[in-house]
């Protein structure tokens, strides 16, 4: 380990090198920053991470599960386990998803889950993503230079490899590839994960695309090349957001989506992942019920728990709101990306009168949660001291022919000590995280 | 990976060009800057009219940095190089990683000369970063045709810059040959009375360098 804080530097220069960036808009105007990267891993035991990947397995099947049943029989909406206006109302709920089964059944092929660990070591589920969470390339190009930087830090210690994040994406989407190419459908060079589109393109072999090079004909769909040959497609990963995805099914003036790709993907001739209208089962509001569906679907209790939580929407979870607003953090359902986060205890008097009135007005708009004191992992600061930083880490689970959790993860950490938003776009660094196989 | 479309034929031809601009553009400045020191300190002037782009400069002082570095000049050699980098990082799954951060290390080049007081010694980091990145073009890129491209963007900009130079027709007809061969390799679509024009025309006494100029700027057709 010590290597590794030696050669810091070295990682960090590897990492500007090989263009290892994110692009952030401050001011409608587009820059890319690198994204800092502090060398004191988060590590992992090997029982622990069984122990996760046990509870993000289970997890994950069961949100497919809700995904399979919302947009199918909608037997947990019948049977009274989530109210019915708490699915319908959700920003996520696609209505012309309704009755359309994707390839194989699976909803949610990549599912990036948040958690963090308390100072009590118990790790809690802070938010579920299953649209297009990002992050994966980070911390395996990062490790690509931890071992050329500091080889003996990884001969000493029994790191399982991550370097394989492409190939398990890879078989992802070949699991439910219709019969032709795998693509990556990016919004372009001034999306705010540019690099980890073309990086994950070329590590896996699929083609990228900003969508101009496809075209939908008689419910296929089709990459046309220079010649104007058509090359069928039979597997989109797509990193772009649902309204914007096929502007005939969705937002009409998206001039990033395809035109009439819903209507090739549901007639089964071409996998999207993940599934459009997933949404709905990462709301914020719907990550309540999460214990419940497990419970529902699959007969078990939860093994991760959910960070305590409360909604307004229900009048006892409203009054226990009120009543302990200042020790509580508020979130906005349709917020992401550490936006919408509020803090009872930082509003002023006038600010907190004002977010009482719109959160008695909008109740299904916000949950409330406890602050958890989350464990702080040692950082490197400019001068090369360490010190104590919050921290969560984004775990990947792939659900292809099976559901695996990949042996590493996202761990970001904020920079600053006054704040629990790690997020890159908020000025968050990240580690690698070591998972150790004994 | 085997299928270009219209829009990464365009990239990667782009890629070629810019590169290739900001390698001659910079042997040539670095050429004119030592004329300029105790011969010719007006040849600046010259310089903008030869490659044409206008002569916003006003002195050889100001000539000398702003025309490397720039930023806010979109004729400036970093503006171009930045154009070579904004092509090349939509193709990374086609060029690769490896060969990609050659075009950032002749940025990172860029930005150290420019705040450093050895400039134009520094500035030959750029053009190994270039030659590097040419290289990484030869040995790493499997696929034919996004290494034809790639070169015939290259040939095409480098005997656009050469006519403009005035270089010798002996260099021109070098350069045309070798362009020719990436242009029938690449698959690009072009005009084959272009080339056929420009074929008789370099083998006369006279060449016309603006004629050629003009005929090889229209020879690919999308």
């Amino acid at each position: 380990m010590d290597g590794l804080i030696q050669h810091s530097e070295t990682i960090n220069k590897l990492l500007a090198r090989y263009g290892v960036k994110f692009g952030i808009y401050k001011n409608g105007e587009f820059k890319e920053q690198l994204f800092p990267f502090d060398p004191i891993p988060r590590v992992i035991g090997h029982e622990e991470f069984a122990y996760l990947e046990k509870g993000l397995k289970q997890r994950v099947d069961a949100l497919n599960c809700f995904l399979r049943d919302i947009y199918g029989k909608k037997q947990i909406l019948r049977d009274g386990v989530i109210p019915e206006e708490f699915v319908f109302s959700a920003k996520g709920y696609l209505p012309p998803c309704d009755g359309v089964t994707p390839p194989k059944g699976i909803y949610s092929h990549i599912s990036g889950i948040d958690l963090v660990q308390s100072k009590n070591d118990s790790w809690y589920i802070l938010e579920d993503n299953l649209r297009v969470p990002s992050g994966a390339s980070y911390p395996m190009i990062a490790r690509e230079f931890q071992r050329k930087s500091a080889p003996a830090a990884f001969l000493h210690n029994s790191v399982i490899d991550n370097r394989n994040y492409a190939q398990m994406l890879k078989s992802v989407m070949d699991n439910v590839n219709t019969g032709g190419i795998n693509v990556i459908l990016s919004p372009g060079r001034y999306n705010a994960a540019f690099f980890e589109h073309s990086y994950l393109a070329e590590r896996t072999g699929a083609v990228l695309t900003t969508g101009s090079d496809l075209v939908c004909e008689n419910d296929n769909l089709y990459y046309v090349d220079y010649e104007g040959r058509k090359r069928r497609v039979g597997a989109v990963y797509r990193r772009i957001s649902d309204e914007y995805l096929d502007p005939m099914t969705f937002y009409e003036e998206s001039v990033i989506g395809i035109p009439h790709v819903f209507e090739a993907y549901k007639k089964g001739n071409v996998a999207l992942l993940n599934a459009p209208g997933n949404g709905v089962a990462d709301d914020k509001g719907i990550y309540y019920f999460v214990p419940k569906m497990i419970r529902y679907y699959l007969g078990e209790d939860a093994i991760l728990q959910n960070a305590p939580t409360y909604l307004p929407y229900y009048e006892q979870d409203m009054k226990y709101t009120l009543d302990n607003f200042d020790k509580l953090v508020i979130k906005d359902v349709a917020e992401a990306g550490g936006y919408g986060v509020v803090f009872g205890s930082s509003l002023t008097k006038e600010q907190k009168a004002d977010f009482i009135t719109l959160l008695k007005n909008e109740p299904r708009r916000f949950i409330a949660q406890e602050v958890i004191d989350f464990y702080d992992l040692d950082i490197l600061d400019e001068a090369g001291g360490r010190v104590p930083r919050k921290a969560d880490l984004r775990a990947f689970v792939l659900t292809g022919s099976e559901t695996q959790v990949w042996p590493s993860g996202l761990t970001r950490f904020s920079r600053n000590p006054n704040s629990f938003i790690v997020n890159s776009s908020q000025g968050g660094g990240f580690k690698d995280t070591w998972v150790l196989s004994r | 990976m085997g299928i270009i479309t219209v829009e990464k034929s365009n990239n990667l031809l782009w890629l070629g060009r810019y590169t290739e601009r900001v390698h001659t553009t910079l042997k040539y400045y670095i050429e004119a800057t030592d004329r300029m020191i105790d011969r010719d300190p007006g040849y600046y002037a010259i310089f903008c009219e030869k490659i044409g782009i206008p002569d916003i400069y006003g002195s050889r002082e100001t000539f000398w940095t702003r025309y490397p570095f720039d930023t806010d000049d979109p004729n400036s050699i970093f503006s171009n190089l930045y154009r070579a980098y904004d092509n090349a990082i939509v193709m990374r799954d086609y060029i690769g990683t490896e060969t990609m951060a050659y075009i950032q290390l002749a940025i990172d080049d860029m930005k150290n000369a420019r705040r450093g007081d050895t400039y134009l010694a520094d500035l030959l980091l750029v053009i190994d970063h270039i030659l590097a990145f040419w290289g990484c073009v030869n040995d790493l890129i499997y696929d034919e045709q996004t290494r034809n491209i790639i070169k015939l963007g290259k040939g095409i900009e480098r005997l656009d810059l050469y006519l403009s130079l005035d270089r010798p027709a002996t260099d021109i007809r070098r350069e045309y040959t070798r362009m020719k061969q990436f242009l029938r390799k690449s698959h690009m679509h072009y005009d084959d009375s272009v080339l056929y024009t420009i074929d008789n025309m370099l083998f006369e006494d006279e060449v016309c360098y603006n004629t050629v100029r003009s005929l090889i700027r229209n020879l690919i057709t999308e």
